[in-house]
């Protein structure tokens, strides 16, 4: 409230004081975003007007008049057509008019020059200058200057077992060990809790949760039959990175361009699934081509969410309703990603084959006689009399007899290039039907059994398959076309693969690995900002900026921009890109280290904790959760990667036509794994992670958004995965203490670390009285304290 | 005394106690308990990004999201029942009659018929194939119907056909997705989403969005078509089984008494509450009213699932099947949950993918047999609705994902083994019937073989403009910030088919 009237005095003041410089990114930008750009902008340009870049305004629309004359409100169109005094005449159309405020802050804006500033988030961020306080660290620095001016003091530190369950569970996504809570509660060393939770290898599998989602991995391809796929070694790398403390430059690199990067390593390769986790679509009938683009596009828009913090899907059809992109900067995009050998096929190929030991010398001589017999197959069909039984073939298409032969899901593309003349079509054209010829006729048919029979040979050795991304060669290479309205079947000009110009000029184009480089360079202003506000994000709960999605300009501003670019600054300089250090420096912050209790004030002032008057608090995620309840009541199998295995789920969540897979509920240590391991299916989500607000994976998800549902008490009630979780605290309950009333004090403690408060510690007592010990477990592990980051 | 009734008992007794709502109203005093019963309009939850902070806030405010709500104009449906034929019903053996397909029978398609078409297993020149069921005209509407759908004939002068709805996907899970959330991939809400997201739920004891699912199979496309997409979760569609837990988790586990689930959550709110006096988190308080309201849940779901408690005459109108999972059990258990107050009851049966590649997809074999296990119930539904008066409020669609072609399936060059269609999405019948429909009334014509419109073609984001019209809402502002941009169920188009509205 206090805020909001302060806000009010302050646009009084600024409205009443005319030779005030007028801020464009915060003035004028929301008034154009709300009032002009749907209309006039990259979506629709009635009337011709642009009013999204200066260069556009100025020029003005189909009038001829400019809108803006830059110095002269005067005589800009644009300030006469706002203050109309005819209603049907007045712009926005048939909207309301703008306020009195709104058309003099634009008139003085024009006044001024109408000089379009950047928007924050393009402009490299620079190391702030850390404000005058006597904080501990530079991050407290920020925080407590802002809250000072709000009044408002810090919270002090969380109490040793709080505050030991925080970092534990914040770091490696567990409980803390009875051990490392007693340590740090007889006097030890916070920061060696911290180094000590770094090192942990559960680290790993804990930040591995978060890029599952932001990379949408799934073991199924999607769609009707959503077969399974195979790609959990790409998890395992994930795994190993974060362990590793792989730099995040690095880490970008190998996911996007493992495969450009000279000799590059089988975990190089691996590192790429990171964008063949886009979905396969299998039923019959549908076009290969049409899918494949689908993937790409997916491709660019995921590559732009999870590194930019852009969102760039919309570009796909029309230029970039707010932001300074035009269509064009997505088909850029699009060339960059369209070069890769995958085409939506159901063996997913290329894939990168792992062998058994045992297996791998005969695995290698196969893959190379794989190669030879496919190299023959096109031989044959290159020689100049085969290409005119191709040409032939290709006018005989119609004919059932003829296509019947081809694959169904590949005609349409096979026929669209038939339609073209030879010397027209890119070199991926007249490899692919070539291929596809080779694939279908008759004369071939020998050279083909024989490469399906080495094909068969070496799939027999069972090799451990993921699909990885390749780089086509030149010989293969694709042209990208700007598609009409986004619709692949209208295509225009050919494009140039680039970054959009706001980013700057590039030499030429540019392939993935040199993407890749840009986007971790010193020239890229997001890489950084966008990283560390996942971090803190997943450490308080909202993000610096809480569109972690969007750091567009609709995107929510940041609510600390200095600390989120000293932190960017840091982690890209200090740290070198180690995620483990930017980590380490926010969790040994005082204001990370606070009680999250607020009081009355606090509450009032800031509700949501934007301001970090406090400690975070909020409901523990769907993988924590699980792991969380598995650990407290000893079940948890410490088994790090492999395969995806089945705990418990109800009968009938899989029911898929056409597909004949089944949940196969693991016995034994598997049934007890970390929730990251556990199977995800696209159209069948696991239901104690979908109702805990896990995504299912179709496609990237940056934001989780919390619900608080009676599903979820149902959950962790009665799931029988919650319940053997309680039944095996209430084992560990009884042989702690000897009455109900202490066994039910020792379930406590081993689920939160700490002893109750006296008025719990009565209630666990009488219920235990009456109640068997695997309820009253269960109670404890459905505490709002248990189910919560405190 | 059955188990429910002593559960019921209990939790009366345990009402008149100091637990629960009179603990926590105690503790918090009237303002949160006030804006977490009071209602909320629309206005703040319709667009800009603000909308997402309220949800990702809300329950910590007391807002909370299923609550009623009052949506842009006063609704016609209060809730919707969405009865899904999975696989796509063939029309020319239902609706669509062309006795001139019955003469060009066995014919070669013309050339000119085919250019440009693209099927999904139809290969080189297939032949025409008549209707297999025979035609009359009923009622006062006189309405075409087959002899597939004897009971369903009597009831068409209540009804509307859509006679030239068409879509943009013909494969099953794209066009499956494409009609319940507007895209044909994966990752949008779904119809029955959004009309939580802008209705809220009437009763707070139940799912506000149930589906209800029967037939060999799921829909194509999963729980995707009944997903919530990027709207948060509590708007998800909550599949009621009526085999195992009607929903999951509901039950107890064994060995858990009744008596000890409710001391159990006893403790945990009691617990819950000391917790909330320290530290002051909102959401605390919401966490005790959703674990109040699953114990509830726990409750009212078998109850509203029991249809044994169903006299007799109704049980045998329906011609439901006690004790298994069958489509007359889901009418009935629909009709039961739209008298409580659920919002939205999806159903799918599944099995209409007539090919002809066997005889479990055959015209004259599994297609009349989805007749038979659908014509009695759907029937029954609206003459129960009808008799209850629901039928005013309760909004009932019935339809697949597409058509079929009026040509015979040749997947392999070759007539298929048994009499088949091809998948066909330029032109199929759906109707609709009851709150604020146009009774007795057929919309759109196809031509002479009921393969291309004639006139009043009805698009899929039609179909949604119109049924959110129904439940109140203009489609161009029901919607949701999402990657940068506000999206809705219909995308960029959809019209209302006022033509269809009495």
């Amino acid at each position: 409230m206090r805020f909001f009237s302060a806000l009010v005095l302050v646009l009084f003041l600024l409205a009443g004081c005319n030779g005030r410089h007028v801020d464009f990114n915060a003035e004028i930008r929301p008034i154009l975003n709300e009032q002009c750009v749907a209309c006039h902008g990259g979506v629709k340009t009635n009337a011709d007007l642009n009013l999204q870049f200066r260069d556009l305004a100025l020029i003005g629309g189909e009038s001829g008049e400019p809108a803006i004359v830059p110095g002269d409100a005067g005589s800009s169109a644009m300030v006469r057509m706002i203050s109309h005094s005819i209603a049907e005449d007045r712009m926005p159309k048939d909207e309301p008019p703008l306020s009195e405020e709104e058309i003099d802050l634009i008139r003085r804006w024009i006044d001024q020059g109408a000089e379009w500033e950047q928007h924050w988030a393009y402009e490299s961020p620079a190391r702030p200058d850390l404000p005058k306080t006597d904080a501990p660290t530079p991050i407290d620095a920020f925080v407590r200057d802002r809250l000072d001016a709000e009044g408002l003091e810090p919270a002090p530190e969380a109490s040793c077992a709080v505050l030991a369950r925080r970092v534990s569970l914040d770091l490696i996504g567990l409980p803390a060990t009875p051990e490392r809570m007693e340590a740090l509660c007889t006097g030890g060393d916070y920061e060696a809790l911290v180094d000590d939770l770094l090192a942990d290898s559960s680290f790993g599998e804990r930040w591995t949760a978060l890029w599952l989602d932001l990379s949408r991995y799934a073991d199924s391809k999607g769609y009707e039959a959503d077969r399974a796929r195979s790609i959990w070694r790409y998890r395992d790398w994930l795994i190993d990175a974060f362990n590793a403390d792989k730099p995040f430059d690095a880490f970008t690199i190998e996911q996007l361009a493992g495969d450009l990067l000279p000799d590059p390593t089988h975990d190089q390769l691996i590192a790429t699934a990171f964008n063949r986790n886009s979905m396969t679509n299998e039923e019959g009938g549908t076009d290969d081509e049409e899918h494949r683009l689908a993937q790409v596009i997916d491709r660019v828009g995921t590559t732009w969410e999870v590194f930019q913090g852009t969102t760039m899907r919309c570009v796909q059809c029309h230029g970039h309703p707010y932001d300074p992109f035009v269509q064009e900067d997505f088909y850029a995009s699009l060339a960059i990603f369209n070069n890769t050998a995958d085409w939506d096929q159901p063996s997913e190929e290329p894939l990168l084959l792992e062998f058994e030991p045992a297996q791998a010398g005969e695995g290698k001589r196969l893959e190379a006689e794989l190669a030879a017999a496919h190299s023959e197959l096109i031989a044959f069909v290159s020689t100049p009399e085969m290409m005119a039984v191709q040409a032939e073939w290709e006018t005989q298409l119609d004919n059932p007899e003829v296509n019947g032969r081809l694959l169904n899901t590949s005609k349409n593309e096979v026929l669209r290039i038939a339609a073209i003349p030879v010397e027209e079509r890119s070199p991926h054209q007249k490899t692919f039907i070539r291929d596809r010829f080779a694939d279908a006729h008759a004369s071939t048919e020998a050279l083909r059994t024989r490469r399906r029979d080495i094909r068969q040979a070496l799939f027999e050795l069972g090799p451990v398959q993921t699909p990885i991304m390749r780089e086509l060669s030149e010989e293969k290479a694709r042209v990208t076309r700007l598609f009409d309205r986004g619709s692949f079947l209208s295509q225009l000009e050919p494009v140039e693969s680039g970054i959009p110009a706001v980013f700057g000029e590039t030499d030429g184009p540019m392939d993935r690995l040199e993407f890749a480089e840009w986007l971790v360079s010193e020239a890229n202003p997001l890489t950084a900002r966008v990283a560390v506000n996942r971090f803190w994000e997943q450490l308080f709960g909202t993000g610096i900026v809480e569109t972690t999605d969007d750091f567009g300009t609709i995107g929510l501003a940041p609510s600390h921009p200095e600390l989120l670019d000293w932190l960017a600054v840091s982690f890209r300089e200090d740290h070198a890109w180690s995620v483990k250090g930017i980590l380490k420096e926010i969790v040994l912050s005082a204001t990370y280290r606070q009680d999250s209790a607020p009081s009355a004030e606090k509450l009032a002032i800031d509700p949501q904790n934007r301001l970090i008057s406090r400690g975070p608090r909020f409901r523990l995620s769907a993988e924590q959760l699980r792991d969380q309840a598995l650990a407290v009541s000893g079940l948890l199998t410490e088994k790090r990667g492999g395969p995806s295995v089945m705990p418990p789920q109800p009968d009938g969540i899989w029911k898929n036509p056409y597909n004949g897979q089944q949940w196969v509920t693991a016995e034994g240590p598997d049934r007890y794994r970390r929730a990251i391991y556990t199977y995800a299916r696209r159209t069948g989500p696991y239901p104690a992670m979908l109702t805990f607000d896990a995504p299912s994976r179709e496609f990237c998800v940056s934001r989780r958004i919390r619900t608080n549902t009676p599903l979820q008490a149902l959950v962790t009630l009665n799931d029988p995965a919650y319940w053997e979780a309680a039944e095996a605290l209430a084992f560990r309950m009884e042989q702690a203490a000897d009455t109900p009333a202490e066994q039910a004090v020792a379930g406590y403690e081993m689920a939160l670390g700490h002893r109750p408060s006296d008025a719990a510690r009565a209630t666990l007592a009488s219920l235990a009285e009456e109640t068997p010990l695997s309820v009253v477990a269960n109670t404890i592990l459905n505490l709002d304290a248990f189910l919560t980051k405190e | 005394m059955s188990i429910q009734d002593e559960a019921r008992l209990r939790w009366a007794h345990l009402q008149t106690r100091r637990h629960f709502l009179k603990s926590f109203s105690a503790g918090i005093g009237s303002m949160a308990l006030s804006s977490i019963m009071g209602p909320t309009s629309l206005a703040g939850a319709s667009s800009g990004p603000a909308a997402l902070d309220a949800f990702a806030s809300g329950s910590a405010l007391g807002n909370d999201p299923l609550l009623p709500k009052t949506p842009h104009f006063p609704a016609k449906a209060k809730h919707v029942i969405f009865l899904h034929m999975a696989g796509a019903p063939s029309q020319h053996e239902l609706f669509d009659y062309k006795p001139l397909l019955q003469r060009l029978d066995g014919q070669q398609t013309p050339p000119s018929l085919l250019e440009g078409k693209r099927f999904a297993f139809i290969r080189g020149v297939p032949k025409l194939l008549g209707p297999q069921a025979t035609f009359q005209q009923h009622g006062e509407s006189g309405a075409w119907v087959s002899n597939h759908l004897p009971n369903f004939s009597r009831v068409v002068d209540d009804v509307t056909f859509l006679k030239a709805m068409h879509t943009d996907e013909f494969n099953h899970a794209p066009a499956q997705l494409f009609l319940y959330t507007g895209s044909p991939r994966l990752g949008r809400p779904s119809l029955g989403s959004w009309a939580l997201y802008g209705l809220g739920s009437e009763n707070q004891n139940l799912p506000g969005f149930v589906v209800l699912i029967s037939g060999a199979a799921a829909p194509s496309a999963g729980a995707s078509v009944y997903g919530s997409g990027f709207l948060p979760t509590v708007y998800q569609g909550v599949q009621c089984r009526s085999d195992g837990d009607p929903v999951l988790f509901l039950s107890d586990p064994d060995g858990v008494s009744r008596d000890m689930r409710q001391r159990s959550i006893e403790a945990i709110n009691e617990i819950n509450r000391q917790q909330y006096e320290e530290t002051q988190d909102p959401e605390i308080l919401t966490r005790i009213s959703q674990y109040e309201l699953a114990f509830r849940m726990q409750m009212s779901v078998p109850e509203a699932m029991d249809i044994h408690t169903e006299p007799e005459a109704i049980q045998t109108e329906y011609g439901v099947e006690p004790g298994k999972v069958s489509f007359a059990n889901n009418c009935l258990l629909a009709r039961r949950l739209v008298e409580r107050g659920v919002r939205f009851v999806q159903l799918f049966h599944w099995g209409w993918d007539s090919h002809g590649a066997g005889e479990s997809e055959a015209l004259t074999h599994g297609f009349v047999d989805r007749c038979r296990e659908t014509d009695q119930a759907m029937t029954a539904l609206l003459t129960d609705l009808k008799r209850r008066g629901l039928l005013d409020e309760t909004l009932v669609v019935w339809g697949g994902e597409f058509g079929r072609t009026p040509m015979l399936e040749n997947r392999t060059g070759q007539d298929n083994p048994f009499v088949g269609r091809d998948h066909h999405s330029d032109v199929y019948t759906m109707w609709m019937a009851g709150a604020g429909v146009k009774r007795g009334f057929t919309y759109g014509e196809t031509d002479e073989i009921g393969y291309q419109p004639v006139s009043g073609r009805v698009h899929v984001h039609d179909l949604q403009a119109t049924i959110l019209h129904q439940l109140g809402f203009d489609h161009e502002r029901l919607t949701f910030p999402f990657q940068g941009r506000d999206f809705r169920l219909t995308d960029v188009s959809g019209r209302v088919v006022n033509e269809i509205l009495s």
